[in-house]
Protein backbone atom coordinates (compact mmCIF):
# COMPACT_ATOMS: atom_id res chain seq x y z
CA UNK A 1 0.00 0.00 0.00
CA UNK A 2 1.82 3.26 -0.87
CA UNK A 3 0.13 6.91 0.01
CA UNK A 4 -1.69 8.89 -2.71
CA UNK A 5 -2.27 12.45 -3.02
CA UNK A 6 -4.27 14.21 -5.89
CA UNK A 7 -5.81 17.06 -6.84
CA UNK A 8 -8.94 15.75 -8.99
CA UNK A 9 -11.07 18.54 -11.25
CA UNK A 10 -9.77 21.26 -8.69
CA UNK A 11 -10.72 19.29 -5.56
CA UNK A 12 -7.55 17.93 -3.39
CA UNK A 13 -8.40 15.02 -1.74
CA UNK A 14 -7.86 13.49 1.37
CA UNK A 15 -4.73 11.57 1.28
CA UNK A 16 -5.29 7.47 0.58
CA UNK A 17 -3.84 4.64 1.02
CA UNK A 18 -4.16 2.77 -2.58
CA UNK A 19 -2.29 -0.81 -3.57
CA UNK A 20 0.71 -0.66 -5.82
CA UNK A 21 -1.36 -2.54 -7.99
CA UNK A 22 -4.10 -0.36 -8.76
CA UNK A 23 -4.71 0.91 -12.25
CA UNK A 24 -5.76 4.91 -11.90
CA UNK A 25 -8.77 3.65 -14.21
CA UNK A 26 -9.58 1.40 -11.66
CA UNK A 27 -8.72 4.09 -8.69
CA UNK A 28 -11.34 6.86 -9.98
CA UNK A 29 -13.78 4.39 -11.84
CA UNK A 30 -13.98 2.25 -8.28
CA UNK A 31 -12.83 3.73 -5.33
CA UNK A 32 -13.86 7.28 -6.37
CA UNK A 33 -17.37 6.45 -8.34
CA UNK A 34 -16.11 8.37 -11.64
CA UNK A 35 -17.15 6.39 -13.92
CA UNK A 36 -17.02 9.22 -16.26
CA UNK A 37 -13.57 8.17 -17.36
CA UNK A 38 -14.10 4.96 -19.30
CA UNK A 39 -12.44 1.37 -19.48
CA UNK A 40 -12.01 0.54 -22.90
CA UNK A 41 -9.17 -1.81 -25.07
CA UNK A 42 -7.08 -1.43 -21.23
CA UNK A 43 -4.07 -1.43 -23.34
CA UNK A 44 -3.52 2.77 -23.88
CA UNK A 45 -4.71 1.86 -27.74
CA UNK A 46 -8.12 3.39 -27.52
CA UNK A 47 -7.45 6.23 -25.21
CA UNK A 48 -11.15 6.17 -23.84
CA UNK A 49 -9.72 6.30 -20.44
CA UNK A 50 -7.57 9.63 -21.35
CA UNK A 51 -7.44 12.36 -18.79
CA UNK A 52 -5.99 15.54 -18.29
CA UNK A 53 -2.89 16.47 -16.17
CA UNK A 54 -1.82 19.52 -15.91
CA UNK A 55 1.48 20.74 -15.04
CA UNK A 56 2.89 23.50 -12.56
CA UNK A 57 3.39 25.66 -15.38
CA UNK A 58 -0.33 25.77 -16.73
CA UNK A 59 0.20 23.19 -19.76
CA UNK A 60 -1.24 20.20 -19.69
CA UNK A 61 -1.58 16.78 -21.35
CA UNK A 62 -3.90 14.00 -21.36
CA UNK A 63 -2.78 10.22 -20.31
CA UNK A 64 -4.53 7.04 -20.29
CA UNK A 65 -5.21 5.64 -16.99
CA UNK A 66 -5.66 1.96 -17.69
CA UNK A 67 -2.61 1.08 -17.94
CA UNK A 68 -0.81 3.57 -15.36
CA UNK A 69 -0.63 2.87 -11.47
CA UNK A 70 -3.16 5.16 -9.36
CA UNK A 71 0.22 5.67 -7.43
CA UNK A 72 2.32 6.94 -10.09
CA UNK A 73 -0.50 10.10 -10.08
CA UNK A 74 0.53 11.31 -6.78
CA UNK A 75 1.25 14.70 -6.10
CA UNK A 76 -0.27 15.78 -9.93
CA UNK A 77 -3.26 17.79 -10.22
CA UNK A 78 -5.64 15.99 -13.18
CA UNK A 79 -9.40 17.11 -15.05
CA UNK A 80 -11.71 14.45 -15.74
CA UNK A 81 -14.57 14.55 -18.10
CA UNK A 82 -16.79 15.39 -14.81
CA UNK A 83 -15.17 18.48 -14.48
CA UNK A 84 -15.83 20.27 -17.70
CA UNK A 85 -18.99 21.98 -16.97
CA UNK A 86 -18.82 24.60 -14.22
CA UNK A 87 -22.59 25.22 -12.04
CA UNK A 88 -24.24 23.16 -14.88
CA UNK A 89 -23.03 25.10 -17.50
CA UNK A 90 -21.48 23.12 -20.68
CA UNK A 91 -18.50 24.47 -22.05
CA UNK A 92 -18.31 26.04 -25.54
CA UNK A 93 -16.47 22.29 -27.00
CA UNK A 94 -18.97 20.36 -25.23
CA UNK A 95 -21.99 22.18 -26.96
CA UNK A 96 -20.25 21.58 -29.73
CA UNK A 97 -19.94 17.82 -29.14
CA UNK A 98 -23.83 17.82 -28.96
CA UNK A 99 -24.61 20.42 -32.09
CA UNK A 100 -22.33 18.46 -34.09
CA UNK A 101 -23.82 14.67 -32.75
CA UNK A 102 -19.99 14.23 -32.61
CA UNK A 103 -20.71 10.59 -30.62
CA UNK A 104 -22.65 7.40 -30.88
CA UNK A 105 -22.49 5.16 -28.60
CA UNK A 106 -20.24 8.34 -26.50
CA UNK A 107 -18.21 5.40 -25.06
CA UNK A 108 -15.23 6.83 -26.32
CA UNK A 109 -16.23 10.89 -25.70
CA UNK A 110 -14.56 11.65 -22.77
CA UNK A 111 -11.56 11.14 -24.13
CA UNK A 112 -11.89 12.95 -27.05
CA UNK A 113 -13.30 15.70 -24.89
CA UNK A 114 -10.26 16.05 -22.84
CA UNK A 115 -8.03 15.55 -26.00
CA UNK A 116 -9.71 18.45 -27.62
CA UNK A 117 -9.99 20.74 -24.33
CA UNK A 118 -5.90 20.17 -24.15
CA UNK A 119 -5.99 20.95 -27.61
CA UNK A 120 -7.72 24.13 -27.18
CA UNK A 121 -5.69 25.55 -24.04
CA UNK A 122 -2.56 24.50 -26.09
CA UNK A 123 -3.72 26.55 -29.23
CA UNK A 124 -4.81 30.00 -26.53
CA UNK A 125 -1.20 29.85 -25.59
CA UNK A 126 0.05 29.76 -29.03
CA UNK A 127 -2.04 29.95 -31.69
CA UNK A 128 -1.79 28.62 -34.99
CA UNK A 129 -2.83 30.08 -38.83
CA UNK A 130 -5.72 28.56 -40.28
CA UNK A 131 -3.94 26.99 -42.74
CA UNK A 132 -2.39 24.96 -40.32
CA UNK A 133 -6.08 24.51 -38.19
CA UNK A 134 -7.32 21.50 -39.81
CA UNK A 135 -3.61 19.47 -39.49
CA UNK A 136 -3.06 20.82 -35.80
CA UNK A 137 -6.25 19.32 -34.56
CA UNK A 138 -6.42 15.85 -36.94
CA UNK A 139 -2.80 15.45 -35.21
CA UNK A 140 -4.36 16.39 -31.61
CA UNK A 141 -7.05 13.87 -32.01
CA UNK A 142 -4.73 11.13 -33.70
CA UNK A 143 -4.34 8.08 -31.60
CA UNK A 144 -8.43 8.35 -30.24
CA UNK A 145 -10.13 5.42 -31.30
CA UNK A 146 -13.82 5.97 -32.11
CA UNK A 147 -15.78 2.20 -33.20
CA UNK A 148 -18.71 4.67 -34.19
CA UNK A 149 -16.54 6.02 -36.83
CA UNK A 150 -17.49 9.45 -35.34
CA UNK A 151 -13.97 11.21 -36.33
CA UNK A 152 -15.35 13.92 -38.58
CA UNK A 153 -17.65 15.06 -36.71
CA UNK A 154 -15.21 15.54 -33.24
CA UNK A 155 -13.22 17.09 -36.06
CA UNK A 156 -15.81 19.76 -37.19
CA UNK A 157 -17.24 20.13 -33.84
CA UNK A 158 -13.63 21.53 -32.17
CA UNK A 159 -13.24 23.35 -35.25
CA UNK A 160 -15.80 25.54 -34.69
CA UNK A 161 -14.87 26.21 -31.57
CA UNK A 162 -11.63 27.69 -32.91
CA UNK A 163 -12.94 29.28 -35.47
CA UNK A 164 -15.94 30.74 -33.14
CA UNK A 165 -13.38 32.55 -31.24
CA UNK A 166 -10.53 33.06 -34.09
CA UNK A 167 -8.82 35.99 -32.19
CA UNK A 168 -7.77 33.49 -28.90
CA UNK A 169 -7.01 30.40 -30.93
CA UNK A 170 -5.48 31.45 -34.50
CA UNK A 171 -2.61 33.74 -34.93
CA UNK B 1 -11.43 -55.63 -35.22
CA UNK B 2 -8.84 -57.84 -36.59
CA UNK B 3 -5.34 -57.87 -35.38
CA UNK B 4 -3.95 -56.41 -38.88
CA UNK B 5 -6.24 -53.18 -38.58
CA UNK B 6 -5.10 -52.84 -35.43
CA UNK B 7 -1.73 -53.42 -35.71
CA UNK B 8 -1.99 -50.46 -38.91
CA UNK B 9 -3.82 -47.76 -36.64
CA UNK B 10 -1.43 -48.12 -34.19
CA UNK B 11 1.25 -47.47 -36.54
CA UNK B 12 -0.40 -44.37 -37.62
CA UNK B 13 -1.23 -42.97 -34.41
CA UNK B 14 2.54 -43.72 -33.73
CA UNK B 15 3.74 -42.17 -37.00
CA UNK B 16 1.53 -39.01 -36.37
CA UNK B 17 2.50 -38.81 -32.79
CA UNK B 18 6.07 -38.89 -33.84
CA UNK B 19 5.73 -36.04 -36.63
CA UNK B 20 3.94 -33.56 -34.19
CA UNK B 21 7.15 -34.38 -31.59
CA UNK B 22 9.74 -33.50 -33.86
CA UNK B 23 7.58 -30.66 -35.65
CA UNK B 24 7.16 -29.22 -31.93
CA UNK B 25 11.42 -29.31 -31.56
CA UNK B 26 11.74 -27.61 -34.75
CA UNK B 27 9.63 -24.90 -33.39
CA UNK B 28 11.65 -24.34 -30.79
CA UNK B 29 13.30 -20.91 -29.87
CA UNK B 30 17.15 -20.74 -30.17
CA UNK B 31 18.61 -20.86 -27.15
CA UNK B 32 17.92 -18.23 -24.56
CA UNK B 33 21.38 -18.66 -23.19
CA UNK B 34 25.12 -17.11 -23.45
CA UNK B 35 27.97 -18.82 -24.08
CA UNK B 36 30.59 -17.18 -22.12
CA UNK B 37 34.17 -15.96 -23.43
CA UNK B 38 36.26 -18.25 -22.67
CA UNK B 39 34.11 -20.82 -24.07
CA UNK B 40 35.76 -19.42 -27.66
CA UNK B 41 38.87 -20.12 -26.30
CA UNK B 42 39.59 -22.84 -28.89
CA UNK B 43 39.17 -20.58 -31.81
CA UNK B 44 42.91 -20.11 -32.95
CA UNK B 45 42.92 -16.70 -34.75
CA UNK B 46 42.50 -13.57 -32.38
CA UNK B 47 40.14 -11.79 -34.99
CA UNK B 48 38.17 -15.14 -35.79
CA UNK B 49 37.71 -15.38 -31.70
CA UNK B 50 36.29 -11.66 -31.29
CA UNK B 51 34.05 -11.72 -34.41
CA UNK B 52 32.85 -15.42 -33.10
CA UNK B 53 32.23 -13.92 -29.68
CA UNK B 54 29.89 -10.44 -31.50
CA UNK B 55 28.27 -13.26 -33.02
CA UNK B 56 27.14 -14.66 -29.79
CA UNK B 57 26.66 -10.88 -28.67
CA UNK B 58 24.23 -10.87 -32.09
CA UNK B 59 21.87 -12.90 -29.84
CA UNK B 60 21.35 -10.10 -27.40
CA UNK B 61 21.56 -7.31 -30.15
CA UNK B 62 18.74 -8.66 -33.04
CA UNK B 63 16.63 -9.95 -30.24
CA UNK B 64 12.87 -8.07 -29.76
CA UNK B 65 13.88 -6.67 -26.67
CA UNK B 66 16.40 -4.41 -28.21
CA UNK B 67 15.51 -4.10 -32.14
CA UNK B 68 11.98 -2.91 -30.85
CA UNK B 69 13.50 0.23 -29.59
CA UNK B 70 15.90 0.60 -32.27
CA UNK B 71 13.53 0.22 -35.01
CA UNK B 72 14.31 1.68 -38.66
CA UNK B 73 12.24 4.58 -38.59
CA UNK B 74 10.07 7.02 -36.62
CA UNK B 75 8.37 4.60 -34.72
CA UNK B 76 8.98 1.89 -32.18
CA UNK B 77 7.70 -1.83 -32.40
CA UNK B 78 6.30 -4.03 -29.24
CA UNK B 79 6.01 -7.37 -28.20
CA UNK B 80 8.08 -10.68 -29.39
CA UNK B 81 6.27 -10.08 -32.39
CA UNK B 82 7.93 -7.12 -32.75
CA UNK B 83 4.41 -5.61 -34.06
CA UNK B 84 4.45 -1.43 -34.36
CA UNK B 85 3.38 -0.18 -30.98
CA UNK B 86 0.13 1.02 -30.47
CA UNK B 87 -1.14 3.67 -30.00
CA UNK B 88 0.67 5.01 -32.68
CA UNK B 89 4.06 7.20 -31.53
CA UNK B 90 6.91 8.71 -32.90
CA UNK B 91 9.79 9.51 -32.02
CA UNK B 92 10.08 13.11 -31.54
CA UNK B 93 12.71 15.58 -31.82
CA UNK B 94 14.31 13.77 -28.93
CA UNK B 95 13.74 9.97 -28.80
CA UNK B 96 10.87 10.64 -25.78
CA UNK B 97 8.50 11.09 -28.01
CA UNK B 98 6.37 13.88 -29.60
CA UNK B 99 5.45 17.05 -26.94
CA UNK B 100 1.90 15.84 -26.49
CA UNK B 101 2.73 12.07 -26.34
CA UNK B 102 5.99 11.90 -24.68
CA UNK B 103 7.14 8.01 -23.71
CA UNK B 104 6.79 8.73 -19.83
CA UNK B 105 3.21 9.46 -20.20
CA UNK B 106 2.25 5.88 -19.98
CA UNK B 107 5.70 4.45 -19.36
CA UNK B 108 6.81 4.70 -15.69
CA UNK B 109 9.80 4.42 -13.66
CA UNK B 110 9.41 0.61 -13.14
CA UNK B 111 7.18 -2.29 -14.74
CA UNK B 112 3.69 -1.97 -13.85
CA UNK B 113 2.72 -5.34 -14.68
CA UNK B 114 -1.51 -5.30 -13.89
CA UNK B 115 -1.18 -2.82 -17.04
CA UNK B 116 1.30 -5.14 -19.01
CA UNK B 117 3.05 -1.43 -19.25
CA UNK B 118 7.05 -1.64 -19.18
CA UNK B 119 8.80 0.71 -17.46
CA UNK B 120 12.42 2.96 -16.21
CA UNK B 121 13.14 6.53 -15.75
CA UNK B 122 14.71 7.11 -18.65
CA UNK B 123 12.49 5.34 -21.44
CA UNK B 124 13.33 6.24 -24.81
CA UNK B 125 14.27 5.37 -28.46
CA UNK B 126 17.56 4.91 -29.33
CA UNK B 127 18.75 7.52 -31.99
CA UNK B 128 18.13 7.12 -35.49
CA UNK B 129 21.50 6.56 -36.52
CA UNK B 130 21.78 3.70 -34.24
CA UNK B 131 18.78 1.53 -35.61
CA UNK B 132 19.30 -1.96 -35.70
CA UNK B 133 16.42 -3.42 -36.97
CA UNK B 134 16.23 -5.58 -40.25
CA UNK B 135 20.09 -5.77 -39.91
CA UNK B 136 22.60 -8.48 -39.80
CA UNK B 137 24.69 -9.08 -37.15
CA UNK B 138 27.90 -7.98 -39.35
CA UNK B 139 26.29 -4.97 -39.99
CA UNK B 140 25.19 -3.83 -36.41
CA UNK B 141 28.91 -4.63 -35.83
CA UNK B 142 30.07 -2.63 -38.23
CA UNK B 143 27.53 0.16 -37.00
CA UNK B 144 28.21 -0.17 -33.43
CA UNK B 145 31.94 -0.01 -33.77
CA UNK B 146 31.33 3.61 -35.96
CA UNK B 147 31.00 6.56 -33.57
CA UNK B 148 29.15 8.21 -35.86
CA UNK B 149 26.40 5.45 -35.49
CA UNK B 150 26.68 4.68 -32.22
CA UNK B 151 25.95 7.72 -30.41
CA UNK B 152 29.73 9.05 -30.37
CA UNK B 153 30.79 5.80 -28.03
CA UNK B 154 34.58 4.24 -28.32
CA UNK B 155 33.76 0.72 -28.76
CA UNK B 156 35.30 0.62 -24.78
CA UNK B 157 32.36 2.47 -23.97
CA UNK B 158 29.91 -0.09 -24.98
CA UNK B 159 31.32 -2.17 -22.29
CA UNK B 160 29.45 -0.73 -19.73
CA UNK B 161 26.55 0.44 -22.01
CA UNK B 162 25.61 -2.61 -22.86
CA UNK B 163 26.51 -4.59 -19.74
CA UNK B 164 25.56 -2.60 -17.00
CA UNK B 165 23.38 0.88 -18.10
CA UNK B 166 19.95 -0.07 -16.72
CA UNK B 167 17.86 1.00 -19.76
CA UNK B 168 19.86 -1.33 -21.34
CA UNK B 169 19.29 -3.92 -18.74
CA UNK B 170 15.65 -3.58 -18.48
CA UNK B 171 15.92 -5.84 -21.75
CA UNK B 172 16.67 -8.63 -18.99
CA UNK B 173 13.59 -7.61 -16.71
CA UNK B 174 11.07 -7.01 -19.13
CA UNK B 175 7.80 -8.08 -16.82
CA UNK B 176 4.90 -10.16 -17.51
CA UNK B 177 3.94 -11.45 -21.56
CA UNK B 178 7.57 -10.31 -23.05
CA UNK B 179 10.68 -12.59 -23.26
CA UNK B 180 13.46 -11.83 -21.89
CA UNK B 181 17.01 -11.35 -23.82
CA UNK B 182 19.30 -14.21 -23.58
CA UNK B 183 21.48 -14.48 -21.13
CA UNK B 184 22.06 -12.40 -18.43
CA UNK B 185 23.05 -8.62 -18.85
CA UNK B 186 26.29 -9.44 -16.85
CA UNK B 187 26.95 -11.96 -19.46
CA UNK B 188 26.44 -9.64 -21.91
CA UNK B 189 28.91 -7.47 -20.16
CA UNK B 190 31.64 -10.00 -20.44
CA UNK B 191 31.28 -10.65 -23.63
CA UNK B 192 31.17 -7.31 -24.64
CA UNK B 193 34.50 -6.63 -22.80
CA UNK B 194 36.13 -9.62 -24.45
CA UNK B 195 35.29 -8.67 -27.64
CA UNK B 196 36.69 -5.60 -27.00
CA UNK B 197 39.91 -6.52 -25.69
CA UNK B 198 40.34 -9.23 -28.52
CA UNK B 199 40.27 -6.10 -31.25
CA UNK B 200 36.54 -5.72 -31.59
CA UNK B 201 36.59 -7.71 -34.92
CA UNK B 202 33.16 -8.27 -36.70
CA UNK B 203 31.70 -10.84 -38.31
CA UNK B 204 32.49 -11.26 -42.26
CA UNK B 205 28.53 -11.92 -42.59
Amino acid sequence: MTRLAITINGRALAPTEVRDDLTMNDFLREHLGMTGTKFGCGAAQCLSCAVIIDNPDGTSYTSPTCVVSAISFDGKAIRTVEGHAKNGELTALQKAFIEHFAFQCGYCTAGFLNEAQVLLERLARKPVARDELEKTIAEALDGHICRCTGYVKYHEAVRDVVLADPKRYLA
Amino acid sequence: MKSETRFQILVSVAAIGLSMLTGYAASQPVSNTLASPESFAGIAGTAARSAAMFTELGKVLTHPRCTNCHPAGEHPHQTDASRLHQPPVTRGPDGHGTETMRCSICHGNANFDPGRMPGHPEWHLAPREMAWEGKTIAEICAQITDPARNGGRKVEDLIHHIGADTLVGWAWHPGFGRSPAPGTQQEAGALVEAWVKTGAACPAK
